[in-house]
């Protein structure tokens, strides 16, 4: 498979808090990605706590890992893994055994530049927190994706990293809401999208609803895009095609009505009415 | 008394989301310039000396932090009495 853009897109994605679902994000626009023809590589830098290849059900498949790239250990090539499921999908994987200050973002921009010539997109997935693995995944991206959840301790931590991706010069911030719940927004336990907008004042990217067929499909180490029509999967898709550079429309995020329902079912049956 | 307990409650849970915003405004202003509001208060303070050292103060002075998109501001209103 070839490459199909000729400017490559480096992207970190990143939110400061863990367990926000950075990771997830990353698997499932990359997976997606690359459904839709583009060649993608995702980098894990969370080294000595690695997610990815688990996320993605490469765990198996793992041989060699960035630090034994960098340590000359490897080539490039040899460390990379492609998934079977999705042509022009590859993983370079974190090592497990190592830790994050045993590399240095000139050595990440190093090989995003070899890479570039082979990939369209480079998504790397940031480790939770603002210390060296964060200076590491940042150094080589020159777009940023800040992963949060409605809730005030993970919009603190996005309003950090924005910080500092801001004095790191990046252009592009964009935001992805990550389990978000309308009908608890709606009853007023939850803060809604403008309010997460209002407080952080970067463009939305994606909204990602609460979906428990998240946790089924990481359970079987399959991306949720994979066969997927969760309202998970919807997302995911939509956030991929925005990265690509086409409108897509926010849907409003209402629960739908029965009536709704019932309409949009005749208007499938009935097409043209 | 179940209509009472129902609207007791969800008048509760109406100001969760309130009270989210409400804290991260504060909490998000005073981040943003790595400021506690013990400091803004010593801040508040000194400001207000330095004025009343040339000036006589009219009224209530006002010093707060105010927010415009991701850029943050010092409000400072103090009223001087005329001559």
């Amino acid at each position: 498979m070839e490459k199909k853009t000729a400017e490559s897109q480096v992207i970190v994605v990143t939110s400061g808090k863990g367990g926000v679902g950075k990771t997830t994000t990353v698997a499932n626009v990359s997976a997606s990605l690359s459904k839709m023809g583009y060649k993608t590589v995702v980098i894990d830098l969370d080294i000595g706590l690695k997610k990815l290849d688990l996320i993605l059900g490469l765990e198996n498949r793992v041989i060699y890992d960035i630090v034994q790239v960098i340590e000359g250990e490897c080539t490039l090539r040899q460390a990379l893994v492609k998934d079977k499921r999705f042509p022009g999908l590859y993983l370079l994987p974190a090592a497990q055994t190592r830790n994050k200050d045993e590399i240095t973002p000139e050595q990440v921009k190093k090989i995003c530049e070899h890479l570039k010539s082979d990939f369209d997109f480079i998504l790397i997935d940031c480790p939770a927190g603002i210390e060296q693995g964060f200076r590491n995944a940042v150094g080589a991206a020159d777009k940023a994706i800040v992963v949060t959840n409605p809730e005030i301790s993970a919009v603190r931590d996005a309003d950090r990293i924005i910080g500092l991706l801001e004095s790191a010069q990046f252009k592009e911030i964009k935001l992805i809401i990550n389990r978000y719940q309308t009908n608890m927004v709606k009853k007023g336990d939850m803060l809604s999208i403008d309010d997460l907008l209002e407080h952080l004042c970067i463009d939305l990217l994606g909204v990602v609803p609460e979906d428990s067929n998240v946790i089924i499909s990481t359970n079987k180490g399959e991306p949720i895009v994979l066969n997927g029509h969760s309202k998970a999967a919807i997302s995911f898709n939509n956030i991929a095609l925005r990265l690509t550079g086409k409108e897509v429309e926010f849907p409003s995020f209402e629960e739908e009505s029965l009536w709704n329902k019932l309409k949009s079912l005749g208007r499938n049956i009935f097409p043209g009415k | 008394m179940f209509d009472f307990l129902k609207r007791v409650l969800t008048n509760d849970s109406a100001s969760s989301r309130r009270r989210a915003n409400e804290r991260l405004r504060l909490v998000l202003t005073h981040d943003r310039i790595g400021a506690s509001s013990q400091l803004m208060e010593t801040l508040k303070e000194e400001i207000i000396q330095v004025i009343a050292r040339h000036f006589e103060i009219d009224g209530t002075p006002e010093v707060t932090l105010i927010r415009e998109g991701r850029r943050s501001a010092l409000d400072i209103n103090i009223p001087l009495k005329g001559r």
